[in-house]
């Protein structure tokens, strides 16, 4: 580790220390791909009464034109409203309503593009019981 | 990996100043080799792993990796391996990279040596994909250019060519009563030196074993992990070199345990480095990668090819 420790007091290394902290930080003046941060219903829970909506927090803001979800019931079959859109007031969560469920487990699929144009997908399900 | 080995075999036998075994290329090489920016099919976001190469052909940064590991030699001979990858996607599915790593030799009783290791050149092409299963396939080729680095650190003087094939496999497919075992993926390459002289051809084979919290949490089940163990993966990884003729020697290499932490714009890597018997290496060593995802952070410019759509 002293070898480590040598090297690391270089002038190369600083340098490319700076070039490093430089790097990130462009991270203010950047997006990154929308990943999925959380979801009400949570993912892969049981609830005891229909949602009335499907509600998706991302890690990015969305591009609303490029952005979907779809509620399938067990058998394939579309269940939403289909009135998918970006909240009003905050860019990052994607929500689509739901008419009264009947008991099963339902899988939600999502495609969205962040404001990047980055392209992410993913699906989980929920149980109501 | 495989360039490394056969640098430090040059320096054993043509110059004598330190004695190093095969097995310190096998494990120090793991400084740039490996590592890719966002490599996604379907649902699977396949993170860059750092001792073996993904399967995804896409821009990426590698800056810098820190190595160090001691060899089998007695004494042992301490490497720290400093290096850089860059990748850019040419047309689609198909890319081109450059790697380079700063070594530094030291041994006891001998004085220490420094330098630049040969660079490489890549190439990789994604041949197929199937999404529903999580699943890609793909290859390429690296160029080891013989005599680019110094002979300080026993750069070969000599290229070498390897092709290589490339998997990737998620287990998001399997029924849900597996469902948390649906956050591990696989990954692997499996390659073939061909060295433009009388060095031995050898197998380099890998295989990287990940389980992915933030799949986890977003595709299986919210657990409530909190930050920052809900952006980790952890892993394990196994790189090997298997010398095939020539007196290569033995079946070297490492087994390497870590996690990775995925920010929004960088990836941090951090392995140990364990040899997996005499002729691979001498004690534990540990490798630390930052991954920069210039895709996001130059979205108008990187994270597309530079021909085609």
């Amino acid at each position: 580790m002293k070898i480590i420790l040598k090297i690391m007091k270089t002038n190369s290394i600083q340098r490319w220390s700076l070039i490093c902290a430089v790097f990130l930080a462009l991270q203010s003046t950047a997006w990154a791909h929308a990943f999925l941060d959380h979801a009400e219903p949570k993912v892969g829970s049981t609830v005891t009464n229909s949602p009335a909506e499907v509600k998706i927090w991302f890690t990015q803001e969305l591009e609303p034109a490029f952005s979907s979800i779809e509620v399938q019931n067990a058998q394939g079959k579309e269940v939403d409203k289909k009135d998918v859109h970006v909240d009003a007031k905050d860019k990052s969560l994607l929500e689509v309503s739901l008419p009264q469920l009947p008991a099963g487990t339902y899988t939600v699929a999502w495609h969205v593009v962040s404001v990047d144009t980055h392209r992410t997908q993913g699906h989980f399900e929920f149980t109501v019981k | 990996m495989k360039s490394r080995k056969r640098k430090l075999a040059v320096l054993k036998n043509g110059r004598g100043r330190l004695a190093a075994s095969s097995a310190v290329f096998a494990v120090v090489g793991l400084g740039a080799a490996a590592a890719h920016a966002h490599g996604f099919v379907g649902d699977r976001f396949f993170p860059p792993t750092i001792a073996t190469d993904d399967p995804f052909a896409t821009d990426e940064l590698l800056f810098p990796s820190v190595s160090y590991f001691k060899s089998a030699d007695s004494p042992p001979i301490g490497t720290t391996d400093i290096g850089f990858e860059f990748d850019k996607e040419i047309f689609p599915k198909f890319a081109l990279g450059i790697s380079g790593d700063w070594l530094n030799l030291a041994q006891a009783g001998q004085p220490s040596a420094s330098g630049w290791d040969d660079f490489s050149l890549s190439a990789k092409y994604q041949l197929w994909e199937n999404v529903p299963h999580e699943a890609i396939f793909s290859v390429g080729a690296e160029w080891d250019i013989g005599g680019s680095g110094s002979k300080e650190v026993g750069a070969d003087p000599t290229s070498t060519f390897t092709p290589t094939i490339y998997f990737g496999k998620g287990f998001g497919d399997l029924p849900n009563a597996l469902e948390y075992a649906r956050p591990f993926a696989l990954t692997g390459t499996l390659g073939e030196d061909l060295p433009t002289s009388a060095e031995p051809n050898n197998l380099e084979w890998g295989l990287a074993l990940e389980y992915s919290l933030p799949y986890l949490q977003s595709q299986v089940k919210d657990i409530g992990l909190p930050a920052p163990f809900k952006d980790m993966i952890p892993l394990v990884e196994f790189s090997f070199t298997s010398p095939e003729n020539r007196d290569g020697g033995e079946t070297t290499g490492t087994i390497n345990p870590g996690v990775l932490y995925e920010g929004e714009y960088f990836q941090i890597g951090a392995e140990a480095i364990v040899p997996v018997n005499n002729a691979s290496g001498h004690d534990v060593g540990a490798i630390v990668q930052l991954q920069i995802y210039i895709d996001d952070i130059w979205p108008k410019v990187f994270g597309y090819p530079i021909l085609g759509k």
